[in-house]
């Protein structure tokens, strides 16, 4: 990484102050190899930022580091200032870090409405918000969602009922519901159909938009990512190769190496 | 489930939307429920039954639902099948015959301090075991159970082997209504947190703890809350047990088999649901004592048949079976197949499978 020739980074250290996620040289290792090689990040209030590469280029690995989840072995990982690095998983997302997983997750045992209303951090952890009825403004807003992904009928329904792309789409509300600083998706176009495809991007663009969601992103769909980002980290053999633009990254010749997996 | 399908005949008795109206009924009226429910109980001594065997039989039916609901609190709600409850049950029981017997404290002040007892006891242990998940759980919960029997066979306060007999013991009807107390006072406090954060949480913690984790939860805290709870209403029961037994040991206060009997019970009335392990102890327990008096040996051959047949035909118990039942087409008529997804995937093709209506329907 260190040869790579950062056009960008100037531009990033302006902006350094109101950076909601930060790594610098996150570095884990699972026996003999380097899942993720010294890598430096930096997202931005108000952004998409894409994470790309190759199968098992450590991208998912990455997003372990940063939620907690594994615990690197060298470098740091910053929440809004704030040095999360040796946090707890359960205490860095309660920091205002969101997060979808690759293969959709949501409680299949409760109702749609039961998974939204669990996701809203208001009320948190003090015992009078966890043992008080959750009250109608939550309600509402749950039902706002709910009609605003064209689900509302669905909220009583059992959410392990729901087809895959619902699960999805009810994945990411929750996460919407909580209001993250940050959101981490990992793939969220993986495994839909290309007309809630459309549907998604719409979804994501709009959160971003008015609700200022600021959202990273892995996907392996290039057209989705180019789309959606506004920049993009390339990561390859769990090094970052290069970072960009979508217009950058497309003609970034290393990428393209990388693709086509000469290296 | 499919097996009904296929005669038709419960579909024509009682079609599935009459149950789903009598969910609803319950749901709405369901504070007016519980209260009623407490008032039948309490009824029978009013009405004359004030001693001999219904009696005994009637106090263990609220004794054994009050065991199966906290072990459901635990194994139901938030998904950690225990098998050592009962060791918060003996603790309980050791307790209360202790201070009763050696420092002569008066009955309530023993039961209460049983409670306590056991719910410190499972603050401890509980940070240790329930780092542990699925067999390994249920493993070390037997190991937990097993271990203190072994203690309070070995201990001299505890009486060793021979256990601990117990005099001056009230009248039937003040454990009658003990666990009759007990146990709507355990019913109300379940229900209600079935409905708040903190229920929703265990739940979550059920479906999928990692989520969960990655959702801001410390799930140990939880779910030792949940283990603590769940130990506050055995042990109290516990407290209760020496002196309506007259008498303990080692292999009736920290009972295996019994253990075992509150899950089935549990089982077979539905887990993770307020209702169910309170009608499956009622039920079970009718049954057993049946069995018991009538084919005499036989109750655990029949326990066994009666765990295998649930575990088969009804595995979400008598009330998760039901409400299955009762919501089977929530999705297809709440839209679930024209919302956003375009054509049906597998997930729903394979649910047409079991019912060839659907299709037609929409």
């Amino acid at each position: 990484m260190s040869n790579t020739p950062d056009t960008d980074e100037p531009e990033m250290t302006a902006n350094a102050a109101d950076a909601v996620l930060r790594t610098e040289g996150i570095t884990k290792r699972f026996g003999g190899l380097t899942a993720v090689d010294d890598v430096d990040v930096e997202v931005h209030e108000g952004e998409i930022v894409g994470l790309i590469g190759p199968n098992g280029a450590g991208k998912s690995t990455l997003f372990n580091c940063i939620t907690g989840t594994l615990t690197a072995d060298e470098g740091r990982v910053t929440l809004q200032g704030q040095d999360v690095t040796d946090w707890p998983e359960y205490k860095i997302a309660r920091a205002g870090l969101g997060r979808m997983f690759q293969e959709t997750r949501i409680f299949g045992g409760m109702s749609v409405r039961k998974n939204l209303l669990l996701a809203a951090q208001e009320g948190g952890a003090d015992i009078g918000g966890l043992l008080r009825r959750p009250d109608d403004s939550l309600l509402e807003r749950t039902n706002e969602l709910l009609e605003y992904v064209d689900l509302g009928g669905l909220a009583d329904t059992r959410a392990g009922r729901l087809s895959f792309g619902q699960q999805k789409l009810i994945e990411f509300v929750m996460a919407l519901m909580a209001e993250p600083e940050l959101l981490l998706m990992d793939e969220p176009a993986g495994g839909i159909n290309p007309s809630m495809l459309e549907n998604l991007i719409d979804y994501i663009r709009t959160a971003n938009d008015e609700e200022e969601a600021t959202i990273f992103l892995i996907e392996h769909n290039m057209d989705f990512v180019m789309e959606i980002a506004d920049r993009i980290y390339v990561l390859a053999h769990g090094e970052r190769i290069a970072a960009g633009t979508p217009e950058e990254i497309q003609n970034d010749q290393r990428v393209i190496d990388a693709y086509l997996g000469r290296e | 489930m499919s097996t009904k399908d296929d005669t038709g005949l419960l579909r024509s008795v009682l079609p599935p939307e009459r149950v789903d109206q009598l969910f609803d009924l319950c749901g709405t009226h369901s504070w007016k429920l519980i209260l009623l429910s407490a008032v039948i109980g309490a009824l029978p001594p009013v009405f004359g039954l004030r001693e001999g065997y219904m009696m005994t039989v009637i106090s263990e039916m609220f004794l054994f639902a009050i065991l199966a609901l906290s072990w459901d609190i635990v194994g139901g709600q938030t998904g950690y099948p225990s098998f050592g409850n009962m060791a918060f049950f003996g603790i309980g029981a050791y307790t209360g015959a202790i201070l009763l017997k050696d420092f002569a404290v008066s009955f309530p002040l023993a039961v209460v301090t049983a409670g306590v007892f056991a719910t410190v006891f499972a603050a401890i242990i509980g940070l240790i075991v329930l780092r542990l998940r699925g067999h390994y759980f249920a493993i070390a919960t037997l190991g937990v159970l097993l271990a203190a029997q072994q203690i309070s066979r070995n201990l001299e306060i505890t009486g060793g082997a021979s256990g601990k007999i117990l005099f001056d013991v009230p009248p039937g009807i003040v454990f009658y209504y003990f666990f009759l107390g007990v146990l709507v006072a355990e019913i109300i406090v379940v229900y209600y947190l079935s409905n708040t954060r903190f229920g929703f949480i265990l739940n979550a913690i059920r479906d999928d703890e990692g989520k969960a984790t990655a959702m801001g939860f410390n799930t140990t805290y939880y779910k030792t809350a949940a283990w603590m709870l769940a130990a506050l209403f055995t042990g109290l029961a516990g407290g209760a047990y020496g002196l309506f037994n007259t008498f303990i040991d080692p292999q009736t206060a920290y009972n295996g088999a019994w253990n075992v009997e509150l899950i089935a019970m549990a089982l077979m009335g539905g887990t993770g649901t307020v209702a169910g392990p309170v009608i499956g102890a009622f039920g079970l327990h009718t049954i057993i004592e049946y069995v018991e008096t009538a084919f005499v040996g036989w109750q655990l051959v029949l326990l066994g048949l009666a765990v295998i047949v649930t575990v088969i035909g009804f595995p979400k118990g008598v009330v998760g079976s039901l409400r299955e039942y009762a919501n089977e087409m929530d999705y297809y008529e709440r839209g679930g197949m024209a919302a956003t997804d375009g054509a049906a995937d597998g997930t729903d093709a394979a649910t047409d499978a079991n019912d060839p209506e659907v299709t037609t329907d929409e």
